[in-house]
């Protein structure tokens, strides 16, 4: 039994290995999907805008009050903005915002696709003269990867509105001097590691999603179990990658 | 249609020593069958005989284990993609779950196939053969509505819609009536069969609705254990002896 379960485990693995790498011969190589690229940008970045933006600025808050009485106790309140504003660029935000892309975009890419599998639309993309992998696939991997960065830049400037609010509940801050605390700690080498970890994040999420929901079986039970495992899947690889990357950047900064 | 004169056309699809397993499950085994131009020839079998298989084959969706398909003298099981997409323009394919794009309006359904096969028209031109196709199936109104606005038996119709606007010379019909009411059934045959005269188009159709294979049929073809067991007109099928072609007459 097993066994079993490992030699199906295995099997999925070469399976999605396979995936990735037919992605990656797909996408070099012409006809490029522009226009649908476009409309996946668009779809992939508005659907997950408002909540990015309500997200972040509740963390922002929360760190920011949570983290107060801690700091007071050390007489280091002073420090508050540059602090949070670390934690929140570093890990924080770049985290919580793949974790609602993974529930957002990952979900909605396992159902769609698993219900086209179903209804045999993806067949009838063929038939109609079109590479379905590249016009489904690569689309909208190509569009997470570049929207996620972009969501994880709003999602930091909105979490650091947040803590602007979270630092004036007990004293009054300007501005000014807000920022001029967040950015005397906050350097560039806080900054990339969390973008270059958004675009590993994004491929992450949607190359699980299209591939859950491009392999469906089973008519529309095997959708919805597309979209719950494309989800909870990716959230697991999600940490994995954040691991990986917090390790490197250790070591790069031993360096 | 006359018989004879049937017999006399030329193949428009020829399919030899077809073989095909998903596993130990072998669902094609030395099928052998002509359609001829011009004539609708129905594949009879029972769920799970592999009838969606074959023409799934012929489409280039599944690749055989075995055998030889030629569409117009031309052998599909060697084509390449390129090759595999000029011959889609000639065979069209009426999917058993009509396989609209739910994402899409019917006019950005009808002219997906149209901006893939054919990207030299006019943005005019390319509506007007969308407006004939759907005048062709009677739903010139849908135009923009999307395929969960339509019933059952519309969206059959706008997806025959989207078989015919590439005018193939072939199409593929999977169950065309599968999930409709006997009238809108039969709806749906008379129209395969105006399509049939209007276009003179060849189909293969996989059916189990005996009233529409009645209305459309000049051929059956009986599929059992992957082999073609019969073939004749209906007449001559529905007055066999044999137990095993009897029980789809009865």
């Amino acid at each position: 039994m097993q066994s079993k379960a490992f030699e199906s485990f295995l099997f999925e693995i070469g399976n999605l290995s396979a995936f990735i790498g037919r992605f990656f011969r797909e996408v070099f190589h012409p006809k490029y999907e522009f226009e649908e690229l476009l409309n996946q940008c668009f779809f992939i970045g508005n659907r997950s805008l408002v909540l990015v933006c309500a997200t972040g600025l509740i963390i922002g808050l929360v760190i920011t009050i949570q983290s107060h009485p801690s700091m007071e106790a050390f007489g280091t309140e002073s420090w508050l903005p540059s602090v949070v504003s670390v934690s929140l660029v570093r890990e924080i935000v770049p985290v919580i915002t793949a974790l609602i892309c993974a529930g957002k975009i990952g979900s909605g890419i396992g159902a769609e696709l698993g219900s086209m599998k179903v209804t045999e639309q993806i067949d009838a993309m063929e038939v109609s003269g079109t590479n379905p992998f590249k016009y489904l696939i690569v689309t909208r991997v190509v569009a997470t990867v570049l929207m996620l960065p972009l969501l994880v830049v709003l999602g930091d400037t909105v979490a650091l509105v947040g803590a602007y609010f979270g630092v004036n509940i007990h004293e009054v801050v300007s501005v000014n001097l807000f920022c001029n605390q967040v950015f005397e700690k906050l350097t560039f080498g806080d900054i990339m590691p969390s973008i270059i970890k958004s675009f590993f994040f994004g491929f992450a999420i949607s190359i699980i999603g299209c591939y859950k929901g491009y392999n469906t079986k089973n008519g529309t039970q095997g959708v919805g179990r597309a979209a719950n495992s494309s989800v909870v899947l990716s959230i697991f690889v999600v940490f994995i990658i954040d691991l990986i990357a917090a390790q490197i950047t250790d070591i790069m900064n031993i360096l | 249609m006359n018989q004879e004169k049937i017999y006399t056309r030329l193949p428009v699809i020829q399919i030899t020593g077809l073989k095909k397993s998903f596993g130990s499950n072998r669902v094609l085994n030395n099928f052998n069958i002509d359609l001829r131009e011009g004539e609708n020839l129905i594949v009879l079998g029972k769920s799970g005989s592999g009838k969606s298989v074959l023409i799934k084959c012929i489409i280039g969706l599944i690749l055989p284990d075995e055998g030889s398909i030629k569409i117009f003298d031309e052998e599909v099981t060697d084509m390449s993609h390129d090759e595999l997409d000029m011959m889609r323009v000639k065979v069209g394919f009426l999917f058993q779950s009509n396989a609209l794009y739910d994402s899409m309006t019917i006019r950005e359904n009808l002219e997906f196939p149209l901006r893939r096969h054919w990207v030299g028209g006019a943005t005019d031109h390319v509506t007007d053969l969308v407006l004939e196709a759907l005048t062709n199936v009677g739903l010139e109104k849908t135009i923009d509505m999307k395929p969960s606005e339509l019933s059952g038996g519309m969206r059959k119709r706008i997806a025959l819609a989207r078989t015919l606007i590439l005018k193939p010379k072939i199409i593929l019909y999977d169950e065309p009536t599968a999930g409709l009411d006997p009238i809108t059934g039969k709806e749906i045959s008379n129209l395969m069969l105006d399509v049939q005269k209007k276009y003179n188009t060849s189909s293969i159709i996989i059916s189990h609705d005996m009233s529409c294979v009645k209305i459309v049929a000049n051929r059956i073809a009986v599929l059992i254990e992957g082999m073609c067991y019969a073939i004749g007109t209906y007449d001559e099928l529905k007055q066999s002896d044999d137990i095993r072609i009897k029980q789809f007459f009865d």
